[in-house]
């Protein structure tokens, strides 16, 4: 009896094809990109520290090379203003806003991997204290400058000039 | 060095009976160090805009939860913008019964989403009393 109701409830018998219908397959060539490089800013260091962890992590299981994760120094942007609403011109408050950066490279990329990382990886920036700066760079040979351009030129015959 | 007689967002030491939380009790230049931030956007930071509308939507909804729950704030309100998401994080005492303050949180939710054109997320904790780090 319980073998009977195993073999009802599977699909071993149906020839489904299974298709997931979050993935399309299409058949334009992927668009390659070189390299994938992700500038963070961010307030806090720690945040970012957490995030790079994350981020490289994230590369790692989806099996993108990271070419490598840089940090470039701080930037601190100060200003002095007037203390008081008045007069009082001697007494003065400073204020700065420090941004820190990570700055994070990854190598040869398809679009699809490139749209579901950076997808993923967009979703869970930390609030407001991170943010986020794309630069992608294709990897792409026009027609026109595969030969060189005086093959192609019909070949006129130069006239002598005397001085 | 900071002077003796700047006043900027301290509580000056009394005679030991006003009780004063962690947020209260460090003065601005704690704040990387030894405090967190308030309100977390991408406004300041360098190369982006928009720092002056994030501080003016801070301080309408810091006085609107002022407002809303009135006497039950145990400490600052947290914003958080995640995205278009706008994220309130709020630590209540326990004054009122939960039902009233399930139709305030509803109340804010929807005004403040309605106002500003963007998805708001009242996140609530309450807190029998006060947290006190020390008494000044």
């Amino acid at each position: 009896n319980l073998m009977g109701a195993r073999l009802a409830g599977s699909h071993v018998d149906t020839q489904e094809p299974k298709t997931n219908p979050l993935v399309s397959i299409s058949d334009e060539p992927e668009t390659l990109y070189k390299r994938l490089s992700i500038l963070v800013k961010g307030h806090d260091k720690a945040v970012l520290d957490s995030y790079e962890y994350f981020a490289v992590l994230a590369a790692k299981e989806l099996g993108i090379s990271v070419e490598k994760v840089d940090k470039p120094p701080k930037t601190i942007e100060r200003f002095t203003l007037l203390k008081s609403v008045h007069i009082y011109k001697k007494h003065r408050v400073q204020y700065e806003m420090r941004t820190h950066y990570m700055c994070l490279e990854l190598k040869y990329l398809t679009s699809s991997t490139a749209a579901v990382y950076l997808e993923y990886v967009q979703r869970n920036l930390p609030e407001g204290v991170a943010m986020e700066v794309k630069k992608t760079k294709i990897e792409r040979i026009p027609e026109h400058i595969k030969k060189p351009v005086w093959d192609t030129l019909p070949q006129v015959e130069e006239a002598e000039v005397k001085s | 060095p900071l002077s003796p007689q700047t006043r900027a967002a301290r509580v000056r030491v009394g005679k030991g009976d006003k009780p004063v939380t962690y947020e209260q009790a460090h003065p601005p230049h704690y704040i990387a160090h030894r405090k967190g931030w308030l309100s977390l956007h991408t406004g300041n930071l360098h190369g982006e805009a928009g720092a002056a509308e994030r501080a003016v939507e801070d301080s309408f909804l810091r006085r609107f939860m002022f407002g809303t729950f009135p006497g039950l704030l145990a400490d600052e309100v947290v914003l958080k913008r995640r995205g278009n998401l706008l994220v309130v994080c709020a630590l209540l005492g326990r004054a009122l019964p939960p039902s009233k303050i399930y139709f305030l949180v509803g109340y804010a939710e929807t005004l403040l989403s309605h106002f500003y054109k963007c998805p708001v997320r009242l996140e609530l904790q309450t807190v029998p009393a006060r947290v006190v780090y020390k008494y000044l």
